[in-house]
């Protein structure tokens, strides 16, 4: 069977005209149905004030929208689906339980299946269910209502059709034990999805998290985190732009996310992925400086590019030096989230847990304060040193969830606390730990941005610990800890807060440089193109290298900095862009002949970087030689014998493959989820906390997912 | 189909504008029969799947973002409705339900691609989703790949893979034919 004949077989398909009748008749039901969308759809809107408020007054029609509204749409399904198998499940259990020995076929009033669930209620979860319980006496499944229900026919229909999409997932819920009040929960739910939802089944739809660990009976927010939208870097013509210039990053919140996302089997959004934090969260074995004068150095490498023929990569690691065992005093103020969206298993009691671990980790002389924020604001806990730790854990175990979330007035009170204590030898943070948004008091962006930004300048830094899911703010986490010259983390296990909090506490608390910025510029005799891969977000200007007033990323004691260029050296075939047939031709040889002191050179490194306590940066330098080169992935496994800096080197780009797998994988021509764990497999090295073959596994459960 | 008047429409749709959808439906309505019709080969079940494909879309437009062509998000569109159609009506499509309109005289060339039309209905969804999408509609590998939201060597595969089906089931034909 060749290529022709199937062409002409296939394109030849005569395809009869369309009925007109029936043209007509669809119109005229699509355009019906597209009516009632869109009044649903503004009802929905009202009935979401928080996010209504919470959009950035200037931009309100921003591009960010539909990408929160088709993610939040495809929880929504998945959770119709969940709902459906719980229901399942609650109804079995219902027959079980009550009296009425119903068999199967015949009817049940919802009046009498009401009673039944709220006497259950009562009886089995006590108080705490009652009020929900209240609340579903009208949400009776549709398989108890009469056949002449058309709408509740047509939700089940749909429901139906939805279990069936995440069948596996469905049958692993309906399999397990589920306590009395998650179906509960899941009906009253699935009645708000329905009624919000049945409008809104477009063309995308995904199995529903399956993550039971998570499952809690208490209400989930789904579908409305917050992430900013990024179009990946894309290739850049170096005669065009032979300058690139970005500022560090060292958060790590991307990874965690992204893994929570992945564990519970979907993909995530690929705006939730920023490339270079998925690197960042590994440390790696850069060489460190040889002396303390000088805070770092950067270890530049070339590299075949691993996943496109005839391009290359030109890998810059950056580790900070440690504080060894000489840590800085700290005096550190917890501003906590108590509002009613913390009360779930995986937020309050699991930053509590952080907290208790990290006090743990601190020296008897620092300080610790909590200011707690709902409804209002509040100081729990007085300055204390941390040696009174009884004094420290109870404030902690006093913690309650509840009220609203007035992020901005406790945010005011726990910088007031830090100045108040302000100790000029210390470390002066404010660490504040949230599930998402500040919905009460300053709720405008840019003046929170502001407010921290002015504190940041006073020498009081913050850092931000995101926890849970739903109502995510990303965006607005990354601005604050961005302004405040701390880092950006997201905690979604035990696990996650012991590396953040422990492990790394003196990277992630004691910073030894401050508005890192990075610029290369390249050689446009050697590299033809480049490519920054990730930090889209962290872009400068040219000319904000050397503005000292530009504020960029820190990097703390131990930190590692890893960022990647794909380049497509001279005279490669790989180009994206055709030479200009009108260019400047005949300056070129002179130029050549110019530049032949630069022989070799791809690129000349520039980083710039402030001591913490200084306000004038200083300068570092680096011509990147054909020196550097260090040939295939292969090679450098090969090589890598004694040489622990090659495989770091090589999984830290297994990592970025991965990274743009999720996010946008127009640049990957030949790489595939085997070829990444092939790699990570060959170079995970020793993995003391095994982090790394946690990031393997990762990978195939994305491969898993994504077929 | 003009990409920029399509975008315009959907600018309008999206702020709620019925009149602009409703146009965006009248102009596509052909493009996606036509689609249907090719997945089905049943004028019926073609014209049911084009009436659930314009319902969904008007629930679904939120979700086209502009990443790429209006076309092409169509394309998923409509091959989703298809298979969930097929899924929801448990129907198995059979040799027998394909219409030959484009087959009138009953000549061996004609014969021969009746029979691989149908070979072609038997194929697996991912294989003949691909085939489709390449052979008839004429996308490049990599737009396909687009669509159907895999990877290029993915389609390139599935491609292969169909054609090494669709060859041993004809090779005796094409051998003596």
């Amino acid at each position: 069977m060749d290529d022709k004949q199937l062409d002409k077989i296939l394109s030849d398909i005569d395809v009869p005209e369309a009925n007109e009748n029936a043209r007509k008749r669809a119109v005229n039901l699509a355009v019906a149905e597209f009516e009632q969308y869109q009044q649903k759809k503004s009802k929905n809107f009202q009935g979401f004030p928080i996010l209504a408020r919470l959009m950035d007054r200037t931009n309100q029609n921003d591009r960010r929208d539909p990408m929160e509204k088709a993610s939040r749409k495809k929880l929504v399904y998945g959770g119709m689906a969940t709902a459906f198998a719980v229901v399942l499940v609650a109804t079995t259990s219902l027959y079980q339980l009550s009296n009425n020995t119903v068999g199967t076929g015949s009817t049940v009033t919802s009046a009498e299946l009401s009673k039944v669930q709220f006497a259950l209620n009562e009886e089995k979860s006590g108080k705490n269910f009652s009020s929900i319980a209240e609340n579903i006496t009208t949400a009776i499944p549709s398989p108890w209502r009469g056949p002449s229900d058309k709408k509740a026919q047509k939700a089940e229909t749909e429901a139906d059709f939805l279990a069936g999409q995440s069948l596996e997932m469905a049958d692993a819920e309906v399999a397990s034990p589920v306590p009395a009040a998650p179906p509960m929960m899941a009906q009253k739910m699935k009645r708000e999805r329905l009624e919000e939802g049945r409008a809104q089944v477009g063309s995308v739809i995904q199995p529903a998290p399956a993550d039971m660990d998570s499952v809690s009976p208490r209400y989930q927010d789904e579908g409305r985190d917050k992430f900013e939208k990024a179009e990946i870097n894309p290739f850049k013509q170096v005669s065009e732009a032979p300058v690139s210039t970005f500022s560090v990053d060292v958060d790590t919140a991307s990874y965690s996310f992204v893994r929570r996302q992945l564990n519970s089997g979907v993909m995530p959004n690929p705006d939730a992925v920023r490339i270079e934090e998925m690197i960042n969260y590994f440390d790696y074995n850069y060489p460190l400086p040889e002396s303390r004068e000088q805070p770092f150095k950067p270890t530049v490498t070339m590299m075949d590019s691993p996943w496109a023929k005839g391009k290359k990569l030109m890998h810059i690691g950056i580790k900070g030096f440690d504080l060894q065992g000489e840590r800085p005093k700290s005096n550190l103020v917890f501003l906590l989230d108590v509002s009613g969206s913390m009360n779930a298993p995986d937020k309050l009691p699991l930053l509590v847990n952080s907290l208790k671990m990290l006090v743990d980790n601190l020296n008897e002389d620092d300080k610790v304060s909590i200011v707690v924020y709902a409804g209002a604001a509040g100081a729990v806990l007085e300055p204390t040193a941390a040696s009174d730790k009884t004094k420290i854990y109870n404030a902690l175990n006093s913690l309650q969830a509840g009220g609203s979330t007035a992020g901005a007035a406790g945010i005011n009170l726990a910088y007031q606390l830090a100045e108040e204590n302000f100790d000029e030898e210390a470390v002066n943070r404010v660490i504040l730990a949230t599930d998402g948004d500040f919905n009460v008091g300053i709720t405008d962006r840019e003046k929170l941005q502001d407010f921290v930004e002015e504190k940041r300048k006073t020498g009081i830094f913050l850092s931000v610990f995101g926890f849970g899911q739903g109502n995510y703010n990303d965006h607005l986490m990354q601005t604050l800890a961005q302004n405040g010259n701390g880092i950006a983390a997201y905690i979604d296990t035990l696990s996650e807060a012991r590396k953040i909090l422990v492990e790394e506490a003196t990277s992630s608390l004691f910073p030894i440089a401050k508005d890192v910025k990075i610029q290369i510029e390249f050689n446009p005799d050697a590299v033809a193109e480049y490519r920054l891969v990730g930090y889209e977000t962290r872009a400068l200007k040219r000319e904000d290298f050397n503005n000292d007033k530009v504020d960029a990323g820190d990097i703390g004691a131990g930190h590692t900095v890893t960022a990647i260029y794909e380049i497509v050296p001279v005279g490669s075939e790989a180009t994206s862009v055709d030479p200009l047939r009108y260019g400047d031709k005949e300056e070129t040889p002179a130029k050549t002949e110019e530049a032949s002191d630069f022989d070799g050179e791809y690129a000349f490194l520039k980083v710039r970087y402030k001591l913490p306590k200084e306000d004038t940066s200083k300068l570092l330098t680096t011509p990147v030689t054909t020196a550097n080169d260090a040939g295939s992935i292969k090679d450098m496994i090969e090589n890598a014998d004694n040489n622990s800096l090659m495989n770091d080197i090589a999984f830290s780009t297994s990592v970025a493959g991965f990274a743009q797998m999720l996010k946008d994988d127009k640049h990957l021509q030949d790489l595939s989820y085997d070829d990444i764990i092939e790699t990570a497999n060959k170079t995970k090295g020793e993995d003391p906390f095994g982090y790394r073959t946690e990031f393997i596994q990762l990978v195939r459960l994305a491969k898993s997912i994504d077929n | 189909m003009n990409e920029q008047e399509d975008n315009a429409l959907i600018a309008r749709c999206k702020k709620g504008d019925a009149r602009a959808f409703e146009d965006l439906v009248n102009k596509h309505y052909n493009t996606i029969f036509k689609m249907a019709y090719k997945w089905c080969a049943n004028e019926k079940d073609a014209e049911d799947i084009t009436q659930e494909a314009c319902i969904k879309l008007a629930r679904g437009l939120d979700s086209f973002k502009g990443k790429s062509a209006f076309t092409s998000w169509l394309y998923t569109l409509v091959i989703n409705t298809a298979k969930d159609w097929y899924k929801k009506n448990n129907r198995h499509r059979s040799a027998e339900d394909i219409e030959t309109a484009s087959i009138d005289s009953q000549s061996d060339e004609t014969l021969y691609a009746k029979q691989i039309l149908a070979a072609v209905h038997d194929l697996p969804d991912t294989e003949k989703e691909a085939l489709l999408l390449v052979h008839s509609e004429g996308l490049s590998h990599k737009e396909a790949a687009k669509v159907l939201k895999c990877k290029e060597s993915t389609i390139s595969w599935r491609i292969h893979e169909a054609r090494k089906k669709l060859g041993a089931k004809f090779e005796r034909n094409a051998r003596y034919g």
